[in-house]
């Protein structure tokens, strides 16, 4: 509980660091203009940090464009296109249908609730309000994507990745990090090897990984592709969880076991807390890796099991892929994790510093 | 007797114990090393037997499927007799060797703009430029195909025509596929490099920037001097891990137009999966033994980068 209201406090602090970011851009502009008017800012410095400014600004835009460009085409709904006769940067007609679409109905339908008093012999009665959030037909929708399904697939997929991996990243990072032991430097070796090489194996060896599915019969099996993710997904980081902890000074460690605290209890308390950023770049990474990947989902899963990215790829057709549609699914896909990539973004420049300097 | 037995016995016990209680931290890395290499090792092994064998027939979905026949080395011996691998081999390498260059000199750029001193706003715009990540590679890599599409009314047309220039069929031509393929690969990869990059600039000391200013060195010579060599070992990881990733890139060629031209600019992965996958008649052992050769290029540059990088030691074995 207290890392949830962590998260919350840490959110809300940023929300209102971005809400007050015009009051505070307006006064510094305010003090830099009387400054330079007294002749207590150098104009030239101004300037410098205006063309600096506008530099990163441009570059941001550029960088950025092509996700503006697909959030205008899902905002203009219909038949528009990714293709254009002439450029406009606003939506013409924009609307929220597309999205619409893409979520469905979003009802909670009210259920009876029967309760037996015993003894008594009364049934007592409980009945739930039906919610409506959403209610696609009254937008014109008249059939909804199947984004929630493939949605509770990639759910049932990520999350045991994330356990499992979890579960087996952490004491392994913690224990190459912090403990001496017979081939522990090979392992490192074999660790930093494979780091990048997991997913590109998975594509190369997909026929023996198809027949290796089929003949232990867990093709088809979303439990089992979790496994398949959570293990790719072992080299990578923890050699990343590792070299977060080695940056993490030993004496802070040495200071619990002398106030006679227990080896498990001192990295319960003292190296989980402290390594912070590297956990939280670890389960997002852990993450992505079951949400995003395509191929090997594509080929093991049966089709009421396909995930939310090969769901997206099936919206696909050479001739008449419906652009606005196929573009609101991903914007839909990929909000949380751009949320979660926008607030946890210093965590994830501190957990991927690879021990930066060397000390 | 017996009473020297016991002792042995006991000694042997108790050394036991000592090995088990001295190497603790194995049993806490074992359970992960066993599940990574089930995965990994199994299916390659089984790509290995299926390099040697016949199987055309259907896709083989057990170790015996029944219709494999072996046939030795001859799987090999077609594939590197076969200009179209060399093709895929040489254009691999060298989209490795150019995306990887235009990754990096891209992400350190862009990371040294939005860590400038001077920029606003800079901590804001680093949550943004890193948005790409967050997107689906199918979903990014589909919306990039279009962008680059032959027709009239592509975006990347488009702007040519606006610019006064023709339009250009960037599908159908080699080289110009060729560099589409390495602006995809380059905004799909740019946020790690910026984050790495940011995260190793954050830790160079302002003190020495501040030295070197006092002796009158340049931005440049700053860069050179100061910058570098603090960022160099990350950037270098960043660049290998990259490297591999490019190394292995499927989805652009096979969302892009198949590898096409032709086979023109079929990575090898991609290669690969055509012959098992794609082709009216698959040719799993073929197709098993340009994944072997595949394989091995990748290991052997992984544990070159490793062994020259130091990547291993260094960090770990202080």
């Amino acid at each position: 509980m207290s890392l949830l209201s962590r998260i919350a406090r840490s959110v809300a602090g940023d929300v209102k660091t971005v809400a007050y970011s015009p009051i505070a851009a307006y006064e510094h502009t305010r003090y830099t203009v009387t400054g330079m008017r007294t002749g207590d800012v150098d104009p030239a410095d101004v300037a410098m940090s205006v063309v600096s400014t506008i530099t990163a600004l441009a570059v941001v835009t550029l960088l950025l464009f092509p996700i503006y460009w697909v959030l205008k085409l899902a905002l203009s709904g219909g038949s528009a296109s990714l293709f254009a006769t002439n450029i406009n940067l606003l939506p013409t007609d924009p609307s929220l249908q597309t999205f619409v679409w893409v979520l469905g109905d979003l009802i909670l339908p009210g259920y009876k609730l029967s309760l037996t008093i015993p003894g008594v012999g009364y049934d007592v009665f409980v009945r739930t309000p039906e919610l409506v959030f959403l209610d696609a037909s009254a937008h014109g929708v008249e059939y909804p994507s199947e984004f929630k399904r493939y949605l509770w697939n990639s759910m049932t997929v990520a999350v045991p990745t994330v356990l499992l991996a979890m579960s087996l990243i952490v004491p392994g990072a913690y224990a190459l990090s912090r403990r001496q032991f017979i081939g522990r430097g090979k392992l490192l070796y074999g660790y930093v090897l494979f780091t990048q090489v997991g997913g590109g194996i998975g594509i190369a060896s997909l026929i023996a990984l198809y027949a290796l599915f089929v003949q232990v019969g867990l093709d088809a099996n979303k439990l089992a592709l979790s496994v398949y993710y959570a293990a790719t997904a072992v080299p990578f980081n923890t050699w990343l969880l590792k070299t977060y902890m080695d940056g993490i000074p030993k004496s802070y460690e040495e200071a619990a076991y002398v106030d006679g605290a227990s080896p498990l209890r001192v990295v319960w308390e003292v190296v989980l807390p402290l390594s912070k950023a590297g956990l939280a770049t670890v389960f997002i990474f852990t993450f992505l890796a079951g949400w995003t990947e395509f191929i090997v989902a594509q080929t093991i899963l049966a089709t009421d099991q396909y995930t939310l990215p090969v769901g997206l790829f099936l919206l696909v057709s050479e001739y008449s892929t419906p652009w606005p549609k196929f573009s609101a699914f991903a914007l839909t896909f990929a909000l949380p994790i751009m949320l979660v990539y926008l607030g946890a973004q210093r965590y994830i420049e501190d957990g991927l510093s690879f021990g930066g300097v060397e000390g | 007797m017996e009473n020297a037995n016991r002792t042995d016995l006991r000694e042997r016990t108790s050394s036991v114990q000592r090995w088990v209680r001295e190497n603790a931290g194995l049993f806490l890395v074992l359970p992960g090393l066993f599940l990574f290499s089930a995965f990994m090792f199994y299916p390659i092994l089984y790509l290995l037997y299926l390099s040697f064998m016949r199987a055309t027939n259907a896709p083989p979905t057990s170790i015996h499927a029944g219709n494999e026949q072996f046939i030795g080395l001859e799987n090999y011996v077609t594939i590197l007799a076969d200009p179209s691998f060399w093709n895929s081999m040489g254009v691999t390498w060298l989209f490795v060797a150019t995306s990887v260059a235009l990754k990096l000199a891209f992400g350190i750029a862009v990371a040294l703009v939005l860590t400038s001193d001077r920029a606003r706003g800079k901590r804001f715009m680093r949550s943004l430029v890193i948005l790409p990540m967050g997107l689906p590679a199918v979903f990014s890599i589909t919306v990039w195909s279009k962008i680059f599409d032959n027709a009239r009314y592509s975006l990347a047309n488009k702007v040519l025509l606006n610019l006064g220039f023709e339009k250009v069929s960037w599908m159908t031509e080699r080289w110009l596929a060729f560099l589409t393929y390495n602006v995809t690969e380059v905004w799909l990869a740019y946020p790690f490099i910026v984050i790495i990059t940011v995260s190793a600039l954050q830790d160079v000391p302002d003190a020495l920037h501040d030295a070197a200013k006092v002796d009158g060195a340049g931005y440049l010579a700053r860069f050179r001097h100061v910058t570098l060599p603090a960022i160099k070992r990350p950037v270098m990881f960043g660049g290998i891990l990259t490297a591999a990733a490019s190394f292995q890139q499927f989805l652009i060629p096979f969302i892009f137009n198949d590898g096409g031209p032709g086979e023109a600019n079929s990575l090898l992965i991609h290669y690969g999966y055509t012959e098992a996958f794609g082709n009216t008649s698959p040719a799993y052992g073929k197709a098993a033994s340009i994944m072997m050769l595949t394989l091995l290029f990748i290991g052997a540059f992984m544990w070159l980068n490793v062994k020259k990088g130091k990547l291993a030691d260094g960090v770990g074995d202080r």
